[in-house]
């Protein structure tokens, strides 16, 4: 009985007849799962990582201190910092060139969780296809002109900062400080 | 003289049309398939030429013409060129012999002429598998002069794949031949008229189901469509046997597998589905008394038994897996075979102990 059962099964197509019943169910319930890409753009994560840029604090200084921190934390190497002493204040230090490979990048964010000043930031941009990848060699200034169209407002990621790093952190000073 | 050149020129433009028709439907199938797949498959298919990427065969023809055409080196450049041609011409040469509507006679400046058939020779469907086996020659020959180890295995795969899938076509041809009794496509639809149960699947004497079954399956195959398209199966030799072509030489396959595909649906609508008959006698505008306009809805009805067919092979492919090829021909030669060679002795037989009228 059962072998006569898998020998009707066979000759009359069974299985073959299931899978064009469940495609034409598809077709008929059609649903697509895909979106229109350049047109219709799915709703990212909040804390999505793209573009990494470097911040400037409100009054439009930079907040880079030059200390080399991401570029030891960076594992793709990513980032090469060039520090330097602010001319005439013995004390400072600034980032004199800062550049970035972005062709190396793999996007952890370990640069950004290394900085002490919140200097550098992920922005929400991933459209950085070009015909040139030595266009993906980012000097500073490309970096801060990022930055500050990706963070017009310029208070992001204040809950990542530790509250000893906010004694440099002139510009928030009057945000309420974390409990530590 | 003149009377022969006026029955030529309504034969050429007869060939116009049904080539313009032939064609048109293969634009319109490339754009079917990808949205009928991609519907299948929770996808949209194409959406960015035209309103719903309804122009996009048009772009994808522009595309091919505009592209370079490259010959590999150590091709061998004369059957590299022939070989599209010799895919292509068998398979839109196929069409002439299929009756595209009713059996009408119309009279043109004292000429008699069918308008719906361009030419009724006696042995119709046999032109149309000798053929067939021709443009097999194109897939082989491109295969070899290409130079390329894929193309090469591509070509082979499909001499092997058209040798044993075209027997099976023609062996379950036979019953539909034994029914009606003669070759010619014209005389084969018109036996099938009347009640859809005159149509050759469920005729009296031996029902030739059986016979569809494995004329379907083996058209897919001889098609090279998936789930038999090891010919091209991309993911073992690239693209198969067009590997190496581009531009309008590879447009010209393209073309050839689609004619071929549409070729097969129309053998199998006339000779087993009753061709360009309705599934009732006569016709609804003949009832109404529009006689003169019925075989529009012949037409109407051919079409829409072609294009049920077309849809199979698009629903075929969104179903299922490609198969090994050691399956392939195990199922050809152990399956298919010996299911039509029954098929014709039973048909015999019961044709013999049932004659007609």
């Amino acid at each position: 009985m059962h072998t006569l059962k898998e020998w009707l099964k066979t000759i009359t197509l069974y299985e073959i007849l299931v899978g064009m019943k469940a495609t034409l169910g598809h077709l008929i319930n059609y649903k697509p799962v895909t979106l229109q890409y350049p047109h219709e753009k799915r709703t990212l994560p909040d804390n999505y990582r793209g573009m990494l840029a470097l911040l400037r604090y409100d009054d439009g200084t930079e907040k880079c201190v030059g200390c080399d921190l991401c570029e030891a934390a960076c594992p793709s190497r990513v980032i090469r910092v060039v520090s330097a002493e602010v001319p005439g204040e013995p004390t400072k230090r600034y980032s004199k060139e800062y550049y970035m490979d972005m062709t190396r990048c793999l996007f952890c964010g370990m640069c950004v969780d290394a900085c002490p000043v919140d200097a550098l930031g992920m922005t929400r941009e991933f459209e950085w296809a070009v015909y040139d990848k030595r266009q993906l060699h980012l000097n500073k200034q490309q970096l801060l002109a990022i930055g500050d169209r990706s963070f017009p407002v310029r208070e992001k990621r204040l809950e990542l900062q530790h509250q000893n790093t906010a004694f440099f952190n002139v510009a928030f000073k009057h945000i309420p400080q974390k409990p530590i | 003289m003149a009377e022969l050149g006026l029955r030529l020129t309504l034969t050429f433009i007869q060939i116009a049309v049904i080539v313009l028709i032939v064609i048109v439907t293969v634009l319109l199938l490339t754009l079917a398939e990808r949205k009928v797949l991609g519907w299948m498959q929770d996808r949209m298919g194409p959406m960015e030429v035209g309103p719903y990427g309804s122009l996009q065969p048009f772009a994808d023809a522009i595309k091919l013409f505009f592209k370079e055409d490259i010959v590999p080196a150590g091709a061998n450049k004369l059957l590299f060129t022939v070989a599209p041609l010799l895919a292509l011409i068998p398979a839109f040469i196929g069409f002439a012999v299929i009756p595209w509507g009713p059996d009408l006679t119309f009279e043109f400046d004292g000429l008699t002429m069918k308008p719906f058939i361009i030419s009724d020779i006696n042995i119709g469907i046999l032109y149309i598998l000798a053929f067939a086996s021709i443009g097999a020659y194109g897939i082989i020959l491109g295969g070899w002069a290409s130079n390329s180890k894929y193309s090469l295995l591509g070509g082979l795969r499909s001499a092997a794949q058209i040798i044993s899938y075209e027997l099976n076509i023609g062996l379950a041809i036979i019953g539909v031949l034994i029914m009606a009794g003669s070759l010619s496509l014209v005389k084969i639809t018109g036996a099938q008229s009347g009640w859809f149960w005159n149509w050759y699947v469920f005729a009296f004497p031996a029902p030739q189901i059986f016979a569809l079954v494995v004329y379907v399956i083996s058209a897919v195959a001889e098609t090279n469509r998936v789930p038999f398209d090891l010919p091209e199966a991309e993911s073992e030799l690239v693209a198969g046997f067009f590997t190496e072509y581009s531009g309008l030489r590879f447009a010209f396959f393209y073309l050839a597998e689609y004619a071929n595909m549409v070729l097969v649906s129309c053998v199998a609508s006339a000779m087993f589905l009753g061709g360009w008959n309705a599934p009732y006698p006569g016709t609804i505008l003949d009832l109404l008394g529009l006689s003169s306009l019925a075989w529009i809805e012949n037409t109407m009805w051919f079409a829409f038994k072609t294009y049920s067919f077309l849809f199979l092979f698009f629903w075929l492919r969104a179903t299922l897996p490609r198969l090994r090829y050691d399956q392939l021909m195990r199922f050809g030669w152990k399956v298919m075979l010996p299911i039509a060679l029954a098929n014709i002795v039973v048909t015999s037989i019961a044709v013999y102990l049932f004659p007609k009228g």
